[in-house]
């Protein structure tokens, strides 16, 4: 190392430190202070508030389950995708990973916008099922918790697909050779050898599309309607409706830490499965 | 090689594009403060009238940009709240009467100048207030799909009728039209301003026959649209809105009499520009402003004592002003003391 | 990482004589769900650009008629014209200041292995992790904390807080690929410190940083949650002002407008395609 790096990080860093860790801390201290300006000292009542009402607890718990569901379906549809996208040929494998990321770079509201259009009760794709013969009446897609899943899957898919590729891509192709060489047939080969190789980033998009399915307000929100209420917008109405910023805090504080906890088990799996391997 | 020099060629470039980009923020700042009025407004109906009848007829009076936000009264007291004592975030508040009570509560509008506002005295007396006048009426009934219920519904209490099962709409309670419907059917099904017991159990007899309960009153307009819901308590205006873009949807006024409130225009306490705020709130009071604001698609309830009552308005509501004033209001003093406890109890029971 | 990662070959059929019925069965069934999958992905897309054509008031699929007057439309309408310019302004600045900033960090961050940097590391990454909503309204209070209201250098600010790990991870993915004994050589030429990394890392990871900055410039042009609590109704940007449209009115003009982002986003990641070779980036 002929010059030490460290010191390059210290702009960037200089901006953290006061544009994020600072202004984190001050929701900590607020989610934390008793009486108006904090002066009375600390309390949690906050936070027993938030976590003593089954109500609360119930929008922090389907909150999770909604980014749980869509991380599924994201990983249930993505890895077929960058599994096609792995084997294809350069030119095409540029043209995969095109549309895949299209969505996530056409705006986010633009996207949602669409999906009201195609989920309504008169919508594209009740039309279309109901020209199938799929269903006999329209099912109720949008205001629903599985509308809501199946946009925010969209939605976040290039999350799943490209941690996936990335590793699949430069997994070595003789090993599944070699396993099939010795007699195991392609699923065996899929289950036992590619899956637990690809399980890196396979836990990374996991990772992202779970991150960024829970904070989705305006998919939320916008897809899901009133009767579903989760964390973002219950933030977004305690803090700006309600005006109830020290508990608005509380709640983002709890949420932030449900979702370090999740990452960090997830990254735990993932330690444990490299060392399985 | 070729590549290194494109490269510095392109760092030359980024760079001078750094230091045009650094002329057009400020720029783009000064654009925003410069005598430039920032006006609240509600969805549907009302943000189309002002746009295209309010701001173009302000904008005659005089040579001022607006910006109209779409904002629901409840959150315009809580943005005008958290903003106390700084620029407030808009100079020009829509409200209907609980937030009025609010707002004056905690000091976050300002006396109206009655006397710098020339059509403020044309005003019939009903809607005079010192607050901010009254710019029109809004009225709630029951609206449907024509094409989906061939005969039109008469009581509030078709909304129960099983064959309208997953088709029935809602709105939260953080519009007045969410809560004046509460309070209208705590009313009917015997309940008092104390004991809310008797619409919250009717409600909750409608869950399974909700469609979709909107966030917030705008949503509805899609849920119209895209048909997700057939029958639900509506205004009036919006009604009128949706029908003229080709929404089948009508209204009616159930068999126990329609719902209506006033809805006033007011200048923000602490705003930079108050001269332009009552401008532009005086032009809503302008007969020809009220006239044209009567025209479909909008059918807004006129104020202004110059303008005689016409359109569907008068078919589908009330013949004449003082019929209008005898419409059932809503004891809003009352409501707005319990709405937090009402909001936060409809949020949990009417859930999936 | 020396090893070229190059595209993996497509595995010739396997080399027996017939496709077993497995490896049949295995490839529909992945062909299927990646074929779900891809219309999935960009049918929104296509129906929002069909129906902002539509020639009535009303967004339904499949559009009646066919016409522009939605997009005529748009020309008178000055709000959101505003909002868009505030969004175009906000998210340059955010680029250019996530280059500058990220670019360095992304070196160290690739060359060093010390502590701190990996902290650094950690700690940059996280706007991608955490609650974005949370930090937005975090952001609000600090900056009521100190007295300020927001405005759009602040919203600057948050936005290059967020974009910040989509530069990092491209320009460090550029740095690792790149062959150390370039740099070796060009010290032992004589070059110095700056003069190589001008010359030589720079060009070097250049594609990379361009596909960050694209990706930046978009997250931040897309931004929600954080302009939802720094931005106001007198710094409108687009995606809020869209948001409210949507939510609160029945405007075929918000379908154009959407139509319009559409268009401009495609042709951009042409573009980056071709400059910054985008895929090969995000791969």
């Amino acid at each position: 190392m002929a010059a030490p790096r460290a010191p390059l990080t210290l702009p960037l860093t200089a901006l953290f430190a006061a544009g994020f860790v600072a202004p984190l801390c001050v929701l900590l201290m607020l989610s934390l202070a008793a009486g108006d300006d904090g002066s009375a000292g600390l309390t949690l009542a906050q936070y027993a508030r938030f976590l003593g009402d089954r109500f609360n607890l119930s929008v922090l718990g389907s909150t999770l389950l909604l980014g749980a569901e869509a991380t599924l379906v994201c990983l249930l549809f993505g890895f077929p995708v960058a599994w096609v996208c792995a084997r294809a040929g350069a030119r095409w494998q540029s043209v995969l990973i095109f549309l895949v990321v299209l969505p996530i770079l056409t705006s986010v509201v633009v996207r949602t916008f669409s999906w009201i259009v195609i989920l309504g009760r008169q919508g594209l794709l009740n039309q279309i099922l109901l020209g199938l013969g799929l269903i006999d009446a329209p099912l109720k897609l949008l205001y629903s918790e599985a509308g809501v899943v199946l946009v925010l899957a969209q939605v976040q898919m290039p999350l799943m697909v490209l941690p996936i590729l990335t590793v699949l891509s430069r997994l070595d192709p003789n090993l599944a050779d070699a396993s099939r060489a010795l007699g195991a047939g392609e699923w065996r080969t899929l289950w036992r050898v590619t899956l637990p190789l690809v399980m890196p980033g396979i836990i990374a998009g996991c990772i992202l599309s779970f991150a960024a399915s829970i904070t989705a307000f305006v998919t939320q929100t916008l897809i899901g309607g009133a009767r579903l209420l989760y964390l973002p917008l219950f933030i977004y109405q305690q803090a700006v409706g309600a005006n109830d910023w020290p508990f608005a805090a509380a709640v983002s504080v709890v949420f932030m830490i449900a979702v370090l906890l999740v990452v960090v088990l997830l990254n735990g799996f993932g330690r444990r499965y490299e060392k399985h391997v | 090689m070729n590549e290194r020099f494109l490269m510095t060629r392109r760092e030359l470039l980024m760079a001078g594009g750094a230091l045009a980009l650094g002329a057009l923020l400020p720029a783009g700042r000064a654009r925003a403060e410069a005598g430039k009025l920032v006006a609240a407004t509600y969805p549907g109906t009302w943000s189309e009238a002002h746009r295209n009848v309010l701001k173009p007829a302000f904008q005659k009076r005089v040579d001022a940009g607006v910006t109209q936000s779409i904002i629901l009264g409840t959150d315009q007291v809580a943005r005008l709240a958290a903003a106390k004592g700084q620029t407030p975030p808009f100079d020009v508040a829509i409200f209907d009467p609980p937030q009025v009570l609010d707002a004056v509560r905690q000091g976050l509008i300002a006396e109206y100048p009655a006397a710098q506002s020339p059509h403020y005295a044309e005003l019939l007396p009903v809607y005079q207030d010192r607050w901010g006048p009254k710019v029109s009426m809004q009225v709630i009934g029951l609206a449907y799909n024509p094409e989906r219920i061939r005969t039109p519904p008469k009581r509030w209490d078709d909304l129960w009728d099983p064959q309208y099962r997953g088709r029935v709409g809602m709105t939260a309670l953080n519009s007045q039209l969410g809560l004046a419907f509460l309070a209208e059917l705590n009313r009917l099904r015997g309940g008092s301003s104390s004991d809310f017991e008797p619409a919250f159990r009717a409600l909750r007899e409608l869950l399974p026959a909700l469609g979709a309960v909107a966030a917030n009153l705008g949503a509805f307009a899609t849920l119209w649209q895209q048909e997700q819901i057939d029958i639900a308590p509506y205004n009036f205006n919006f009604v009128q809105t949706l029908k003229a873009k080709g929404v089948p949807v009508e209204f009616v006024v159930p068999e126990t009499g329609a719902v209506a409130w006033h809805t006033s225009l007011h200048v923000v306490a602490g705003t930079t520009v108050p001269e332009l705020a009552v401008q532009y709130i005086d032009t809503h009071l302008d007969p020809l402003v009220q006239a044209a604001m009567m025209q479909p698609p909008y059918d807004v309830i006129p104020t202004n004592g110059k303008v005689a009552l016409a359109g569907a308005v008068t078919q589908s509501v009330a013949k004449t002003q003082d019929a209008l004033a005898a419409l059932r209001g809503v004891d809003w003093a009352v409501l707005t003391e319990q709405r937090s406890a009402l909001i936060e109890r409809f949020n949990r029971e009417i859930r999936v | 990482m020396s090893e070229q990662t190059l595209v993996m070959p497509a595995p010739p059929l396997p080399r027996r004589a017939a496709p077993s019925f497995e490896a049949w069965s295995l490839r529909c069934v992945f062909g299927v769900l990646a074929a779900l999958a891809l219309v999935f992905l960009v049918a929104p897309t296509l129906v929002i650009l069909l129906t902002s054509f539509t020639a009535t008031e009303s967004l339904r699929f499949p559009p009646e008629g066919f016409s522009l007057r939605w997009y005529a439309a748009l020309l008178d309408a000055d709000q959101m014209q505003a909002a868009a310019w505030n969004s175009l302004v906000v998210a340059l600045w955010t680029t250019v200041l996530c280059v500058l900033l990220g670019t360095p960090a992304a070196i160290a961050i690739a060359r060093s292995k010390s502590p701190w940097v990996r902290a650094c590391d950690v700690l940059f990454m996280s706007p991608l992790l955490l609650p974005a909503l949370a930090f937005g309204f975090a952001a609000l209070i600090f900056i009521h904390r100190l007295g300020l209201r927001p405005d759009l250098p602040l919203l600057v600010l948050g936005h290059v807080i967020v974009c910040t790990p989509f530069v990092l991870r491209t320009t460090i993915a550029a740095l690792t690929q790149l062959e150390p004994s370039l740099l070796d050589a060009s010290r032992s030429l004589g070059a110095s410190e700056w003069t190589t990394f001008r010359r030589v890392t720079l060009p070097l990871i250049a594609r990379g940083i361009g596909a960050g900055a694209f990706l930046a410039f978009m997250a931040s042009f897309d931004n929600v949650p954080v302009s939802l609590f720094l931005a106001d109704e007198r710094t409108e940007v687009l995606p809020i002002h869209l948001w409210q449209q949507i939510e609160n009115n029945l405007d075929v003009r918000t379908a154009a407008a959407s139509g319009l982002i559409v268009l401009l986003t495609l042709t951009l990641m042409v573009i980056a395609e071709r400059t910054a070779g985008l895929t090969r980036q995000m791969r």
